[in-house]
């Protein structure tokens, strides 16, 4: 009574698929320029920030220095209410989902403009390096910036890495170039360099590229036949290149472009099964696009803001050890994408401003396989926003609209969407000179079905509709400066609840898998967290703790088995700390993760139960200056405990590790 | 704010509430079924989960065996006998002899069982360049397991050997595999291809071990089975992305011409056969379990559960050949432990197993006892003898072969291979008529009440190839057998059946793969026929001389031959590889010892042992009668 191949094949390419290929994204910049500076001036560089109507957190360069942030995803970690699920080394796959919604729910902005992949509808933050971002910032819920795009204002939680314009420090050029060697044969380096050219035109420049082996010592444990061995086939090499030109067209107009590049190969680490460890898939990515994006300040009423894109992605995926005719399954897909958006602002009175905006994507996805649907997708985001901002209140709300519409080479395509959805939020300085604040948001979002869900080989269901997730939030933020002391505190309980989520399950025929709109799950959580910076004094510590509690409930079916069961891979406690000092002779920094246990399956069997674990780290940096350069050297400990874990299930995460790095600037 | 905190904070404070533990539940008392002792039930766990187990439910007490249920992984008596979990997606679980076989398709291994107390006596891995070969399905005939694999071959398991002794390759990933009319029938699904899948049967001669042919079917065959005369195969046609569905058919294929004879339109998924009739449930309308006349090909029952007990996922199917029991697997929603539901013939519910295993996908009955020892670690030694002082088989198909005859071996040599494989419970061989060891305790054998020693053989229900065995006391305290010699009257020798001090004389082949012709000492003589199935020499290669002769006791002949099938049947009590290991009257009692007068030994405790074959028999194309042995046991250690 195997398993029925079907599903097999069905599963394993799906899960492959789902869990493996990530499309890319684009980048277009730099609405977020303007609140990056904002942000800067209202709240430096502390984690939260207490204007905001949403929780919102950020990490800047310090807070990723003292992670140890290789990665992007491995800073998010840091984050409470953060979900990173990680498939184990550099190239394990890294998915982040916010208060029990799902990764797909999560967008991910690359200097203010999303990124999407519309086959998968993950992103995978291990592919965007620690050094690529000045600044990484997470906001679940709607923002205070008025002029978002629409597709990102209509998103549940948003990952931004923003770049921001370089400050060339009134040089003409700078420059710099890095090196870094750690465990597992893995070696990076990365180079490049900002120009003035003009009074208003600065271009940055930018490589990276990066190889590892990746052959981590694990031990698959299995009673008296437990063994110690090594990750194979889990060697990535990447590369990434990009180029911005920042130009300010006139006093009031600023125009970005960016032109980027990125291609990697890279094994696929294996789920390590009971006497069968053979890993062979490998991946293949390339992406490119250019953006640009123009700011205008019309007048002291009316910003607008244009943004358009091109882009295009490309994956292989590779297993040459099938039983079928070819011996392999070989999939290539090019996704491409056009994008236009338009932003207005309009400033009303001095306290009320209105802002409209309308987003226009044009998805298409191409692959080699017979069965291959080639779907195109338009999309159409429109918003329409209001914000009343006084001394102490902060009011907004927003409608966001969606209307989509599909065309398939093959088979029929699936049906046209069109959706209204809300989000409102407030923040009230209760207590000004403490500088405390409330905060409340309601959003109302959703996620598109992806062309995996609506198109995947057997599974896929053209009828499917939109995943709708509701989450309510509110919490307090304290930020007191005294001195030379920076302190903040935030606590946020919410409420989050998703309908129509979209599972795989069982069809008419039990032996036919289809996704379908069956899942409903609510999320009572809270996330908190405390941090303290000194900027002043030879020594300045700084300290950052978070705890988040998420109780993410399987409503779907009151008859059935997985009834109140916790979400898969969503521990009910997590925390995080981290402890730095800089000081003239070396700076140190301690970070240390934990997650209580947790399940890989919906259904919370005992044989589904995840052991709680933890992490803990160590890094000491320091810069030194020659002449006219600057050279930092840095050596940390990833895993000092050499603690052993799986995240994913049969997916072992790496042991202790080292690294060393050293930095020229000039 | 309040009121939202206060919604929350019974919240934060109950966090760690119990999470829910898989139940059982029993609606009934009655589960005793046709004699079986219980049911072995396999589960193949969750793709890429690592979790298939092994469940055990004893009809005497009606609970599955829970070992370890805190723990969370209740059933699995894979895990509580052998201490480590099979692996991936087991597939398929054969109950064969006094073995059970589990193939695990993602592992890529075949585990070889004892049925009586689930250690692993071996596992075969069968995999092709570092990729799993994905055995899915297994069926057996003649002393052989095969496994059909869905890299598109088909291995051979010799069960005595318990090794992979040839491969042959069939068409695109079968998926079913049945025997019948001396040939295998091997279902070609193609199915890694979905869009040209394969729409094959192949056929296999056992005695070649070749495929012969094959019938051209629907595209996509899967699950074959057979009623003895005819062979059934479900072929599921090509995924029709208008219905998104399958349209399913079911094949007869005539096993004399090899020809399909019969189409039946029922969309079957899986069904079980018993008496011209199938159980089955569908493709489509999952959860019901209908009845077809495999005669006419007409559904006679459209709803055989007559109770209204809703089945949510069949998953398997099994109908108990003498009761007509129906045992249903249910998989649930496939990722929470399923249950196993058993309905009485006109279909109302009679039990249910919850939290059995996830994905159940295989029923075995099984019909010896069953003792199920925690792991404690791997065991050095089994059995109760540390010295074998001569192993001297007459020709036999596995001479040469357990143990295995290495050149420059001889008579000492081989009899250390023999205490190591009795050591470690491996099958050794005596070969036909007259074949013995010799063996020593590794301390004396008290008499006790009741049995006082045990010989594990490979004997099952009509495979009985019994020895005789003798005994001896230390008495000169050398520490050698040279001792009297007393032996152990059986049923035969009480009951006048057997023939003493009868002498049979070999003589070494002019080839290696000839035949060993023998004479008896009544001027009776046969031949132990070279087969197809082992191509190794079949006298003992060691032996110096031409010919070689043994005196033992000539137990009666007990074969009997009906439809095409040779019976060995067992005698009452008293001898070895007679009846299954763990079975009653497989176990001896000192007190059955006689001096040569046949009146009693008188023996108090005992140090030596000699087994020797009694029979002559030829059992057809599959050779002589062989007495087997693979553990010794004192059973009065520790009870003194």
């Amino acid at each position: 009574m195997a398993f029925d191949l079907k599903i097999i094949t069905c599963l394993t390419v799906t899960c492959t698929l789902c869990f493996r290929l990530e499309a890319q994204g684009q980048v277009l910049s730099d609405t977020i320029r303007s609140e990056a500076i904002q942000e800067i001036t209202v709240t430096g560089d502390r984690i939260s920030n207490p204007n905001s109507v949403s929780a919102a957190k950020r990490a800047d360069a310090r807070l990723m220095q003292a992670t140890g942030t290789l990665q992007v995803s491995d800073v998010l970690k840091y984050f409470s209410g953060a979900t990173v699920k990680d498939y184990g080394g550099v190239g394990g796959l890294k998915t982040v989902s916010v208060r029990g919604l799902g990764a797909s729910h999560t967008a991910v902005a690359y200097d203010g403009i999303i990124i999407t992949d519309n086959q998968t509808g993950q992103i995978d933050l291990g592919r965007f390096s620690g050094s690529q971002a000045e600044s990484v910032r997470m906001v679940s819920g709607p923002d205070n910036d008025l002029l978002q795009p629409a597709a990102l204002a209509a998103q549940a939680a948003v990952i931004s890495l923003n770049t921001g314009r370089p400050d060339t420090d009134g040089k003409e050029a700078s420059g710099y170039a890095e090196t870094k060697y750690g465990s597992f044969n893995t070696l990076s380096a990365r180079t490049g360099g900002d120009f003035n050219s003009g009074e208003r035109n600065t271009v940055s420049l930018h490589a990276e590229w990066l190889k590892t082996r990746g052959d981590y010592p694990y031990i698959q444990s299995n009673g008296a036949n437990s063994l110690s061995m090594r990750r194979e086939n889990s060697d990535v090499e990447r590369f990434r290149a990009e180029g911005a030109l920042f130009s300010d067209i006139c006093r009031n107009s600023s125009l970005t472009t960016r032109a980027y590049w990125f291609q990697s190969a890279q094994g696929l680490p294996a789920n390590i099964l009971y006497n069968e460890n053979a890993a062979r898939e490998r991946l293949w990515n390339r992406n490119g696009f250019v953006q640009s994006t123009l700011r205008t300040t019309v007048n002291k009423r009316l910003d607008l803001r244009f943004s358009a894109k091109y882009g295009i992605a490309y994956t292989r995926y590779l297993n040459p050890g099938v039983s079928n005719t070819q011996g392999k399954t070989d999939n290539r897909y090019t996704e491409q994408e056009g994008y236009l958006s338009g932003t207005m602002l309009y400033r009303m009175a001095d306290r009320l401003s209105a802002s409209i905006g309308v987003d226009g994507r044009l998805s298409g996805l191409d692959g080699n396989g017979a069965q291959q649907a080639r779907p195109t997708r338009y999309t159409l985001n429109s918003t329409a926003a209001l914000k009343y901002a006084s001394e102490r209140l902060t009011l907004t709300g927003r409608l966001n609209h969606v209307v989509t519409m599909e065309r398939t080479e093959l088979r029929e395509a699936a049906e046209s969407y069109n959706h209204l959805s809300p989000t409102a939020g407030l923040n009230w300085t209760v207590w000004p000179s403490a500088g405390l604040h409330f905060r409340a948001s309601l959003g109302n979002t959703f996620r598109l079905p992806t062309f995996n869900d609506l198109y995947f080989e057997q599974i896929g269901r053209r009828d499917l509709r939109p995943e709708r997730a509701t989450v309510k939030s509110a919490g307090i933020v304290m930020e007191n400066m005294t001195g030379s002391m920076a302190c903040s505190f935030y606590a946020d309980v919410y409420d989050s609840s998703v309908r129509d989520r979209i599972m795989a399950v069982p069809g008419k025929n039990t032996a036919v898998w289809m996704m379908k709109n069956i899942g409903r799950v609510i999320t009572h959580g809270l996330e908190t967290g405390l941090e303290i910076r000194s900027h002043e004094g030879i020594f300045r510590p700084a300290l950052l703790v978070s705890y988040t509690y998420q109780r993410s409930m399987d409503k779907t079916d009151s008859g059935s088995s997985t009834w109140n069961h916790q979400l898969p891979y969503t521990p009910r406690h997590a925390a995080s700390a981290v402890v730095w000092m800089e000081n003239p002779l070396v700076n140190v920094s301690f970070n240390l993760l934990y997650s209580g246990e947790y399940y890989c399956n919906g259904y919370n069997g005992p044989e589904y139960r995840m052991p709680s674990y933890y992490e803990t780290g160590c890094s000491l940096w320091r810069s030194f200056r020659l002449k006219r350069y600057e050279l930092s050297l840095r050596a940390e400990c990833i895993n000092l405990t050499d603690s052993r874990y799986e995240l994913v299930r049969n997916y072992p995460m790496p042991g202790r590790q080292f690294r060393i790095s050293a930095t020229i600037v000039l | 704010m309040t009121g939202y905190l206060s919604k929350i904070m019974p919240l934060l404070l109950i966090t760690l509430a119990c999470d829910p533990e898989p139940v059982l539940i029993d609606e009934s008392q009655v589960i005793a079924d046709a004699g079986h002792t219980g049911v072995y039930v396999l589960s193949e766990g969750l793709f890429n989960q690592n979790n298939s187990t092994l469940s055990w439910i004893d009809f005497s007490s009606g609970q599955p065996d829970s070992w370890n249920s805190a723990a969370g992984r209740s059933f699995d008596v894979f895990e509580k006998v052998n201490g480590r979990r099979s692996g991936d997606t087991a597939n398929d679980l054969l109950l064969y002899g006094s073995r059970l076989y589990i193939a695990v398709s993602e592992s890529g291994t075949i585990e070889i069982l004892d049925a009586s107390t689930c250690r692993s006596l071996r596992q075969i891995t069968l995999n092709r360049n570092g990729n799993s070969s994905q055995p899915r399905r297994m069926t057996a005939s003649g002393g052989f397991v095969y496994v059909c694999c869905f890299d598109g071959t088909v291995t051979r398991i010799d069960t005595l050997t318990m090794m992979a002794d040839a491969t042959v390759r069939v068409g695109r990933n079968p998926d079913g595999i049945c025997c019948a009319a001396g040939k295998l029938y091997v279902s070609n699904s193609g199915g890694l291809d979905p869009q040209h899948p394969d729409n094959t049967v192949s056929v296999i001669d056992l005695n070649t071990f070749t495929e012969t042919r094959r019938i051209t079917v629907r595209s996509n065959p899967g699950n074959i089975y057979t009623d003895g005369t005819g062979v059934y195969v479900v072929s599921r046609g090509i995924f029709d992305y208008g219905t998104m569905d399958y349209d399913s058919r079911l094949h007869r294929i005539d096993t004399q011409t090899d020809e399909v004879t019969a189409t039946f339109d029922i969309p079957i998924l899986n069904m079980d056969i018993a008496d011209g009739q199938a159980w089955f449930y569908g493709y489509g309308a999952g959860g019901t379990i209908q009845v077809l006349d495999l005669n006419t090909g007409k559904v006679t029952d459209s709803d055989f559960i007559t109770d209204g007990t809703r089945v949510m996922c069949p998953y398997s199917i099994k109908v108990e050949p003498a009761t007509h029991k129906v045992y249903v697997c249910d998989a649930l929603d496939y990722v929470t432990p399923g249950s196993l539901l058993c309905f009485s013939p006109d279909g109302r519910l009679l039990y249910r197993v919850q939290g059995i295993g996830i994905n159940p996908n295989t029923v075995a009955f099984w019909d010896g006892s069953v003792t199920l020892t925690q792991y404690q670690g791997e065991p050095e030694i089994i059995g109760h003898i540390d010295r074998v002082f001569e192993y001297m088989p007459a020709p036999g198909q596995f001479v040469n072969l357990l143990p295995r005859y290495e050149p420059g071996d001889n008579a000492r040599t081989m009899a250390d291979k023999c205490l190591k494989a009795l050591q470690s419970g491996n099958m050794i061989t005596l070969g036909a008529f007259g074949g013995y060891i010799t063996a020593g305790f590794n301390t004396p054998v008290s008499n006790g009440d009741g049995p006082d020693f045990r010989i594990d053989g490979n004997a099952y229900k009509g495979n009985a190839e019994p020895g005789v065995v003798w005994v001896s006391t230390d008495f000169n305290a050398n520490g050698l057998p040279d001792d009297p010699w007393y032996e152990i009257w059986g049923s035969e020798q009480r009951e006048g059946r057997s023939t003493p001090g009868y002498t049979a004389t070999y003589s070494r082949p002019a080839t290696d793969n000839g035949d060993s012709p023998w004479i008896g000492s009544d001027g009776r003589t046969g031949s132990v026929m070279h087969n197809q199935f082992h191509s190794q020499p079949y006298f003992p290669q060691w032996y110096d001389s031409e010919s070689v002769s043994f005196t033992a006791t000539l137990l009666p002949d007990n074969i009997t031959y009906t439809d095409g099938i040779y019976v060995m049947s067992a005698f009452g009590y008293g001898y070895v590889d007679n009846r299954p290991n763990s079975a009653e009257n497989s176990a001896f009692d000192i007190d059955w010892a006689v001096k040569p007068d046949g009146t009693p030994a008188g023996l108090s405790s005992i140090d030596f042992i000699k087994i020797q074959n009694g029979m002559t028999g030829c059992n057809g194309t599959t050779g002589e009668q062989s007495t087997e042995v693979s553990a010794i046991y004192n059973l009065n250690i520790g009870t003194e």
